[in-house]
């Protein structure tokens, strides 16, 4: 059986509503654990602070967040799923349904550059990525809203030829930059290598990897593990008020390229917006995150 | 150790705000103001050079940069659905003018104000109090009621809400009435840390690739 319209434009509404009331699991925990090795009193607070706020609003069933930022999708398409939809069609239908019948209501947040107007809808909205995934019979689609809070100190610097010294010292920089604004603890997702836009996609889906999972590259892994000793030693802290975590990871991806190397770097707030969803042509939605 | 909580009544004494200290717990009972516009600020500047009068008498009070929806019921009475905090550096270049000019007492956010923010803070004795971003629950759970909208032809999140509040808690003292700032204190000294934090990468790296 294949996947059909209906499917997408519930799955579309579903993930960015699943995505504002629910911290994922992974985040929760990480923000639990870095209330055992935090060693400021009002940073130990203001994590737990941060899970109380995600219990409440899953008991409640509302926002963790007033800001729902804009709608960022990923879509990978298995190449067994048998397709009988129009997907872009299906995906923008999605999200006007989401935002006629979503309780409680968004705020009109998605902004024209040019006008300043804000609204719910605008051009190129929702912004979706494609890819495809060898071998899988299924289509997944995940949902990673984004707002200015953390969205505005996102960065990329092209190099040529960089050392890894050079790499690491500009990754510091930006969270030096960025400091206390982002709603820290975040997660880092850095991109390095590839082309100018290829670079940028690579950090995102990096915020996206589960967070405590250790990368299979034995130098990347090597490399995550310094990047956040280094970032959690300049002394931001929960939501910028000092503290020895500032960040919950440090999540980091290559591509090969020419000789000139992009470096991304971007964040994801402590509450790490981002829900999962697998379907299936017989009907199945698995829901994760 | 613990954190040191404050429970304290609006519109906030000189006494009480001088007697709060960096990373104090504060919770917030009485009126507050509240709005999450540019344009909001730009208008309040304007107000002050006297282009037409202010939506409210200000002086003493406390604002804060909050974005919220509000709900208008059959009856006309207004109530938020939720509320949270949004970046107070957007505001940077119009606070140094607006906590004196509008006598403010007490201001906040989330990210904290600049250096300039906090001189002018220290000269009128206000502070600035963090609230958690992602707090919404939390910080919805403190309203009692709306009583009070400037310029309700603005979008909802840009006009000025009057919010009467229970126990509006817990925020961060992250700014004093001295002018003594978590946010400009954290950052010079990440600046300062600076060239140890990549002498000890490079030992790391170095010990890696051995
Ligand atoms: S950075 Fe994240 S938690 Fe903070 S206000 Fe923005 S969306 Fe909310």
């Amino acid at each position: 059986m294949p996947i059909t319209d209906d499917m997408i434009i519930e799955a579309t509404g579903e993930l960015y509503s699943r995505s504002l009331r629910k911290v994922p699991e992974d985040a929760k925990a990480a923000l639990a654990a870095a209330m055992e090795t935090e060693s400021n009193e009002t940073a130990r607070q203001t994590l737990k602070l941060q899970l109380k706020s995600a219990e409440m609003s899953e008991n409640k069933d509302t926002f963790v967040c007033s800001d729902s930022g804009v709608p960022v999708y990923f879509v990978k398409v298995g190449s067994k799923a048998e397709l009988a939809c129009d997907f872009k069609a299906s995906i923008r239908k999605g999200y006007e349904v989401l935002v006629e019948t979503i309780e409680p209501p968004l705020l009109k947040h998605v902004t024209n550059p040019i006008t300043l107007e804000r609204g719910y809808h605008g051009k190129d909205m929702p912004i979706v990525s494609y890819d495809f995934e060898s071998g899988a019979d299924y289509v997944e689609m995940v949902c990673s809203p984004k707002a200015l809070g953390s969205g505005r100190w996102a960065a990329l610097e092209l190099f040529t030829f960089p050392t890894l010294e050079q790499i690491e010292t500009y990754i510091l920089d930006v969270a030096i930059k960025a400091g206390a604004q982002h709603c820290p603890p975040v997660l880092m997702g850095v991109g390095i290598g590839g082309t100018f836009d290829h670079c940028a996609g690579l950090a995102k889906k990096q915020t996206l990897r589960p967070i405590g999972e250790k990368n299979p590259d034995p130098v990347l892994a090597e490399m995550e593990a310094r990047l956040t000793k280094a970032i959690n030693g300049l002394g931001f802290g929960p939501m910028g008020t000092g503290g020895d975590t500032t960040v919950l990871g440090v999540h980091v991806d290559f591509s090969s390229g020419h000789g000139f190397t992009p470096v991304a770097v971007c964040f994801n707030c402590w509450i790490n917006r981002r829900a999962r969803v697998r379907i299936w042509g017989d009907g199945r939605m698995e829901w994760s995150e | 150790m613990s954190v040191t909580e404050h429970d304290l009544t609006l519109p906030l004494s000189q006494e009480a705000a001088q007697k709060l200290k960096l990373g104090d717990f504060v919770y917030l009972t009485g009126e507050i103001f509240a709005t999450a516009g540019l344009p909001t600020h730009d208008r309040l500047l304007k107000c002050l050079e006297g282009a037409e009068p202010l939506p409210f008498d200000m002086s003493g009070s406390a604002l804060f940069h909050l974005g919220s929806l509000n709900e208008e019921a059959e009856d006309g009475t207004l109530s938020i659905v939720y509320m949270n905090p949004t970046t107070s550096t957007r505001f940077n270049a119009h606070m140094p003018r607006l906590i004196p000019g509008l006598g403010l007492r007490a201001t906040g956010g989330k990210g904290g104000l600049d250096a300039t923010c906090a001189r002018a803070m220290a000269e009128s004795g206000c502070v600035y109090l963090s609230f958690l971003g992602g707090g919404a629950p939390i910080i919805t759970a403190g309203i009692r009621k709306v009583t009070g909208i400037g310029w309700p032809e603005m979008i909802s999140h840009y006009r000025i809400a009057r919010i009467e509040v229970e126990r509006l808690g817990p925020l961060t003292v992250g700014i004093d009435a001295r002018g003594n700032s978590i946010y400009d204190r954290t950052s010079k000294a990440s600046l300062e840390k600076r060239a140890a934090i990549l002498e000890g990468m490079r030992a790391e790296r170095d010990s890696f690739e051995a």
